[in-house]
């Protein structure tokens, strides 16, 4: 530490001319051995410091590490790189066929939209389409149904989404225990792990190709019989079918903490082939339980994943000139951004407070220090200080009290930011959330931190300094 | 060398203005001391030695007048230059020693040497020289607490000359010590004044003292040389 001093000392004197003969690091140096003479002091002043700064470094690194855990799952899983893409608003097919063909001006509307606007319905010829534009990487459509989960004679009510093998296969799945499903046409799928919780399953690698049963709702066929529909309304009986389905537990998989973006938000997922066979309704509109299967004309949404980020841009135009809505998570970045400026602020504001008690201390303890070395002084004076000399001294020692408390102020921020982590951890691992570190320590936190531990006190000690080269050495050694 | 005097002052002066009262500490005061000398300072209190000192120091600037010091005057130079004077050129020790408690008898010989720009390996080395030569050298660790009156003032004289000055000026350095640690330093004074060529001028109201080791003694009253007297 002292060599790092010394050698930046050096450094800076080789700058200098010759005709200031005193070298910074022979200042630090003796301010080093003039605190060191009065620790107790040095020691309390120093701590004011410390606990500034060690507020200063834990706020930020909190800051900084909720901002890069946000960033990094988002950028880890790709959501950055997927664009949603449904009817624009007032073209959904559920307020489509919602509209009351006897109200003249949803009629108009209607009429109007399905005839101007050739906006195209999200079906497979338009997935196909879509997977031909440059950039596409790939495009799956978006089918989520409600079931009845069973398993070891434990029954839970589940949304189940149908998604592709090669997505499956993706960065987007986190699995804790098997694989992915190999094809679109296996008839396995992938649970998560809060649903086997739920189902007091805790040894997620035991239930790996076990038998698991799916039972769909449909609509019954004979929802429009007057007899079934009374015992509907009478609560005997519900308007569905169940169909129960046989699948092979394939892998387990993470709950998405944060940024569940639209892919990938259910407790089970398999694979199209299997589902296209199951009667079942879609469920993506809480509309289409009241639809009649002929009606549910494509699916509500395409999530497209692009090869870069740079062709959502052009991808998103080419889709919204075709009437289609569009929803890209890259675009909420800068809202997540302004957010996050807030965020920094508030902390700032909070450390910064922290960082003007230790000032005012640092001018406290340096006043305090002239009016005990009054007569110190005038002996620097005597053997032959300049007023220079004398400011520099005064200088040095607030600069090397910064220091001291920039280094170990980043120390305690530390320590109370791990300390905090393992607590926070502790508590939120136990209610299943991943082990997650809520501090980033960036270099340039460690290097600012003390950078600016220094500035601060340096400036606090300006005042002190300027005053220390004022006194009067005649005054001062006056022997009274 | 100039004849007309290694240190010399003419029409000396100095005023202090407290409020509206002006008290004149010293007045026309028109000295002239060779190189080598010894001079012996004395007057009752409040006559304006202390005054004269630190002007010739180098911490106070007169009022009028003008002080020389090697064909160089003094009185006209500014703050900065005052303080190389101060480093170079003059040496003072005081009654109450003004030794730092906090240091060493080492770190207090050498820490003159620190404006000099020295590094700290050479200001120790020669601060333990200075030590040697006042024979305090295993005493070097000591804190001035730990030190008695005339050890603190030997400190001190080490201190003074530890940049190498050609003038020592000493204010009543003997006013806090008992007769016979008197009678040693101002011995040591002598011998360094002999045996160097040390400037010394000294103040002190133990005439006795002066009549034996000063060359020449001068008499203040009211910030006015009163009486010359020409001992050898
Ligand atoms: N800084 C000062 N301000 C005002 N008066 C001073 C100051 N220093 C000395 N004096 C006055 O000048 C006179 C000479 O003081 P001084 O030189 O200390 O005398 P001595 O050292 O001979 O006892 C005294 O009357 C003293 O009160
Ligand atoms: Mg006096």
């Amino acid at each position: 530490m002292m060599l790092f001093i010394c050698a930046m000392g050096k450094l800076l004197n080789r700058k200098k001319s010759g005709k200031e003969p005193v070298r910074i690091s022979d200042y630090i140096e003796h301010s080093f051995s003039n605190l060191r003479k009065k620790k107790l002091r040095t020691f309390l002043t120093t701590f004011g410091v410390v606990i500034g700064i060690g507020a200063l470094v834990s706020m930020f690194s909190f800051g900084k590490g909720v901002q890069k855990n946000v960033t990094d799952s988002f950028k880890k899983m790709g959501l950055f790189n997927y664009i949603a893409v449904y009817p624009s608003s007032g073209r959904s097919r559920g307020e489509q066929a919602n509209m009351d063909p006897d109200d003249p001006q949803n009629q108009i509307q209607y009429e109007q939209v399905s005839d101007s606007a050739n906006s195209p319905i999200l079906d497979d010829n338009f997935l196909q389409e879509i997977r031909e534009i440059k950039g596409v990487e790939s495009a799956f459509a978006e089918i989520r149904f409600p079931a009845q989960i069973r398993f070891n004679e434990k029954e839970q009510f589940s949304l189940v989404s149908v998604i592709p093998a090669d997505v499956c296969r993706s960065e987007l799945m986190k699995l804790r225990a098997g694989k992915a499903y190999e094809g679109d046409d296996e008839n396995s799928l992938i649970i998560n792990d809060s649903l086997l919780r739920r189902m007091d399953i805790k040894d997620f690698e035991a239930v790996i190709g076990e038998q698991i049963e799916v039972s769909t709702l449909a609509m019954d066929p004979n929802l429009l019989n007057p007899m079934k529909l009374m015992s509907i309304m009478q609560g005997e009986n519900l308007p569905f079918n169940q169909e129960s389905y046989t699948f092979t537990i394939a892998g387990v998989a993470e709950r998405m903490g944060m940024g569940g973006f639209i892919p990938v938000r259910s407790d089970v997922y398999m694979p199209p082939g299997p589902a296209e066979d199951m009667k079942k309704i879609s469920l993506t509109n809480i509309k289409d339980f009241f639809q009649p299967a002929e009606k549910l004309k494509g699916y509500s949404a395409i999530t497209i994943k692009v090869s870069s980020v740079k062709y959502i841009d052009s991808i998103k135009k080419q889709m919204k000139d075709r009437g289609l809505g569009t929803f890209a998570l890259i675009d909420q970045l800068k809202e997540i951004k302004t957010a996050f400026m807030f965020m920094d602020m508030f902390l700032l504001a909070v450390a910064m407070i922290g960082i003007t008690v230790a000032s005012l201390g640092i001018i406290n303890t340096m006043v305090m220090s002239i009016l005990e070395r009054y007569r110190e002084i005038g002996i620097m004076k005597a053997v032959g200080a300049s007023e220079n000399d004398v400011k520099k001294i005064f200088f040095f020692e607030s600069g090397v009290i910064g220091f001291l408390g920039g280094i170990f102020g980043l120390a305690l921020g530390w320590v109370v930011s791990t300390v905090i982590n393992q607590i926070a951890n502790h508590f939120l691992v136990k209610q299943g959330a991943p082990y997650t570190d809520y501090f980033s320590f960036p270099w340039w936190l460690c290097l600012g931190a003390v950078g600016f531990s220094i500035l601060v006190s340096l400036g606090a000690g300006l005042y002190p300094a300027v005053r220390a080269a004022r006194v009067d050495p005649v005054v001062a050694l006056r022997h009274d | 060398m100039n004849s007309d005097g290694f240190l010399e002052t003419k029409g000396l002066t100095k005023v202090y203005s407290l409020g509206k009262i002006n008290v004149v500490a010293l007045e026309d005061v028109n000295l002239s001391v060779e190189e080598g000398k010894f001079l012996g300072v004395t007057g009752p209190s409040g006559s304006g030695k202390s005054t004269l000192m630190n002007l010739l120091g180098g911490l106070d600037t007169p009022s009028s007048g003008s002080i020389k010091v090697e064909g160089k005057f003094i009185s006209e130079l500014d703050k900065e230059e005052l303080s190389l004077y101060r480093r170079y050129q003059v040496g003072m020790i005081f009654q109450t020693f003004n030794i730092i408690s906090s240091y060493t008898a080492l770190e207090n010989v050498a820490f003159p040497l620190l404006f000099a720009g020295v590094s700290k390996r050479e200001r120790h080395h020669r601060a333990g020289e200075m030590l040697e030569k006042v024979g305090l050298i295993n005493r070097k660790d000591h804190r001035p607490a730990e030190l008695s009156g005339g050890e603190q003032q030997r400190v001190a004289i080490a201190r003074a000359l530890v940049n190498k000055p050609k003038i020592l000026l000493a204010d009543e350095p003997t006013g806090n010590l008992d007769t016979s640690t008197s009678r040693q330093i101002v011995q040591t004074l002598a011998e360094l004044n002999k045996n160097q060529g040390l400037t010394i001028i000294m103040i002190s109201h133990e005439l006795s003292m002066l009549a034996e080791f000063a060359d020449d003694v001068i008499h203040l009253c009211d910030g006015k040389v009163v009486e010359q007297e020409k001992i050898r």
